[in-house]
């Protein structure tokens, strides 16, 4: 379902400072507004699924508003621009867009949003009408890491501070952007080679379902399991690496084509959601019981969550799209006059057999 | 010996290129059962042609609505769009029954075909330039009705993607039903003769006082149509509607099993068993690609010079 790029790069391990505490703080009010979201959508209460930074390191480069060049505000009082890339066609960018509007309502900050429908010509006219309509801070879903100069410069000259979300900028932290939000896709790859491992118990052949072509999140997902696999289990062979485009029905008939030309395949890892359940599409038409292969995914979404409470799906790591919290958090302290950390890099949680019941209500 | 060569070849070229055209397709399609028997593990399997047979069933489906359009020396390129609003209103109608769901599919598919129609007989647009705007269009709308993916859990559906006759999927048996009926249209009535009549020379069939306007519409929207049923039994098939990536790029899968297929893309011609084999041809190419888990990029490649080679073939035919 994700076709398209939607996920950062994650260029450096980051560090997180004062943040963690503040999200930490804030966690239990953020469950209750998404009780409210979710009495108008079909998505239940997320109690608990709201994003956690990682631990955070020390000596992690911060950003603080003189240094930035913009001045002090009242978030209260601000209206926030949010730019974001694609369409809410998929599960992921409907729970982003949710998220940020969940709280600014909750915060009774004024939001101004713009979809780029995946046109990154359109994102930079829609930054650009945000910062014309008055837009005090930025959160933006970049589309494309690179072109970001006339936007950049347009702010600048308005001294807005801009945050990104789920995807990087090529540009420098704390002079053009403050920070940048995001999951670390490499270690989706690797936790995802965890489940894998402890699934097929470590040996045998196992498959790839890579997402599209190009695509820095199909590259990190896929460099951060086979990583894993050659470190922790030399035993378990990827013997097949076929993109299925993230989408449902190219999973389906790239696994048809897996399981008759290997009929002996152990496991097969989906670098999303969709693509593993088109793999059990796959797997039930040529009359396989759940089970008989080992499928482990990423993203997190209520069907695949679904799918490990019907047997069929091992585990799935989560990749958490609430970015709502974390960024309203970080504009929030930073316009105080607070450092922030340039990097905010995302826990993302798991799930398999033992959680899927009875966290499933944190999917998405 | 050096001269001899030269002069002997043109001829031989022709005659080849000739050949290449007709019966290429099949001697491809023999070539890769063949290589495949032997290095694949697996191959010669009742599972495997079943698996091959229902993945290309639905690019065969609107590769014979294609072949129609481009006997008109014309392109439809909003194939696949009319696959995902067929998605997109079957998951929507769904909840009245199956076949209600499929009658609003028709309908929709039936717009568009009489839209893309209408602009190219009545407006003259260019095929190329009408049916773009409905490719685009198409998917737009069919996002609107239906934003994102959504799981479909109804018997019926379920059992037009997965069920089958005496061992036969039902997706099979529609696809060579469609085909026999399409091919028939071609050779045996009078609307598939005044369709090739119209590919050969519009202008030449107008002044015969063919129906010329009228023939185009129906051609347009028999191609919508088709691209529904594949559009509706890729979604039976998923057991999910997902408007975001069904149909995509099948315009382009469509074209090249038409031209593949030994059909010229000037009109005038339209090889109906040349299509479902230029659609057999790159299905077992991509098959065999990916059995053997060579890199994406090289199916693409693979196909772009059994495209070349086609067109090359058709154009040494027209110089005859």
């Amino acid at each position: 379902m994700q076709r398209t790029t939607h996920r950062p790069r994650l260029l450096t391990r980051p560090g997180v400072v004062a943040l963690a505490a503040a999200v930490a703080l804030t966690a239990g009010a953020c469950a209750k507004s998404e009780d409210d979201a979710s009495k108008d959508t079909q998505s239940p209460a997320a109690a608990g699924a709201e994003q956690k930074v990682v631990t955070p390191k020390p000596g992690s480069k911060t950003c603080a508003i003189d240094a930035y060049g913009a001045e002090k505000l009242d978030l209260k009082n601000a209206t926030v621009g949010f730019s974001q890339s694609e369409k809410e066609a998929n599960p992921f960018r409907i729970a982003e867009t949710r998220s940020i509007r969940d709280e600014a309502k909750k915060r009774g900050v004024k939001l101004l949003t713009a979809n780029a429908q995946s046109q990154f010509s359109k994102q930079i006219s829609d930054v650009q009408d945000l910062l014309a309509k008055g837009a005090d801070l930025l959160v933006i879903a970049p589309l494309n890491s690179d072109g970001w100069d006339p936007v950049l410069q347009a702010a600048a000259a308005k001294k807005v501070p801009i945050v990104t979300i789920d995807r990087k900028i090529n540009a420098t932290a704390c002079k053009d952007y403050v920070s940048f939000i995001a999951s670390d896709f490499v270690e989706q790859g690797r936790r995802a080679a965890d489940q894998m491992i402890e699934a097929t118990g470590g040996k045998g052949e196992v498959a790839i379902l890579l997402g599209s072509a190009g695509n820095n999140v199909t590259t990190e997902r896929t460099k951060g399991f086979k990583e894993r696999i050659a470190e922790k289990a030399p035993e378990l062979k990827v013997v097949f690496e076929q993109t299925g485009d993230f989408a449902r029905e190219k999973g389906q008939q790239v696994t048809e084509q897996l399981i008759q030309s290997k009929p002996g395949i152990k496991g097969i890892y989906a670098e999303n959601d969709e693509m593993g359940l088109g793999a059990v599409a796959a797997l039930k038409g040529a009359g396989k019981k759940a089970g008989d292969v080992k499928i482990v995914t990423v993203d997190g979404t209520r069907n695949a969550v679904q799918g490990i409470v019907d047997g069929w799906i091992s585990g799935v790591i989560e990749s958490n799209p609430r970015f709502g919290p974390l960024a309203f958090q970080t504009l929030e302290t930073f316009t105080k006059g607070e450092e922030v950390p340039q990097d905010v890099i995302i826990q993302d949680s798991a799930y398999a057999a033992d959680n899927a019941k009875s966290e499933i209500s944190k999917a998405y | 010996m050096a001269e001899a060569t030269l002069r002997t070849v043109p001829l031989d070229k022709a005659r080849v290129l000739q050949w290449l055209q007709t019966y290429g397709v099949y001697a491809g399609v023999a070539a890769l059962l063949v290589v495949n028997t032997v290095i694949t593990p697996h191959f010669l399997s009742a599972e495997n042609f079943r698996t091959q047979a229902v993945q290309v069933a639905p690019v065969i489906i609107v590769a014979l609505g294609m072949a129609l359009v481009i006997g008109t020396e014309g392109v439809d390129l909003s194939v696949g769009a009319v696959m995902a609003l067929a998605a997109s209103v079957t998951a929507l109608y769904l909840g009245y029954g199956l076949l209600p769901a499929l009658l609003v599919v028709a309908l929709f598919a039936a717009a568009v075909g009489l839209a893309n129609g209408a602009l190219v007989a009545l407006v003259g647009v260019q095929p190329i330039v009408a049916t773009l705007a409905l490719m685009v269009g198409g998917r737009g709308l069919a996002l609107v009705l239906l934003p994102q993916l959504e799981d479909l859990r109804n018997p019926s559906l379920a059992s037009l993607g997965s069920g089958d006759v005496l061992g036969i999927p039902y997706l099979i048996l529609i696809a060579a039903v469609l085909a026999v009926l399409v091919a028939f249209v071609v050779r045996r009535t009078t609307f598939g003769r005044q369709l090739l009549a119209i590919g050969d020379s519009r202008p030449a069939a107008q002044l015969a006082g063919l129906p010329v306007r009228r023939v185009l519409i129906i051609v347009y929207v028999v191609c919508a149509l088709l691209a529904a049923v594949a559009g509706v039994l890729a979604t039976a098939r998923l057991q999910a509607s997902d408007p975001t990536s069904l149909g995509n790029l099948m315009e382009l899968s469509a074209i090249t099993a038409v031209v593949v297929g030994g059909t010229p893309l000037t009109g005038g011609r339209v090889n109906i068993a040349g299509t479902v084999a230029g659609a057999v041809l790159i299905q077992l190419l991509t098959a065999t690609l990916i059995k053997h888990d060579l890199p994406p990029s090289w199916t693409q490649i693979a196909q772009a010079i059994v495209i070349v080679a086609a067109v090359y073939a058709a154009r040494g035919r027209g110089k005859r």
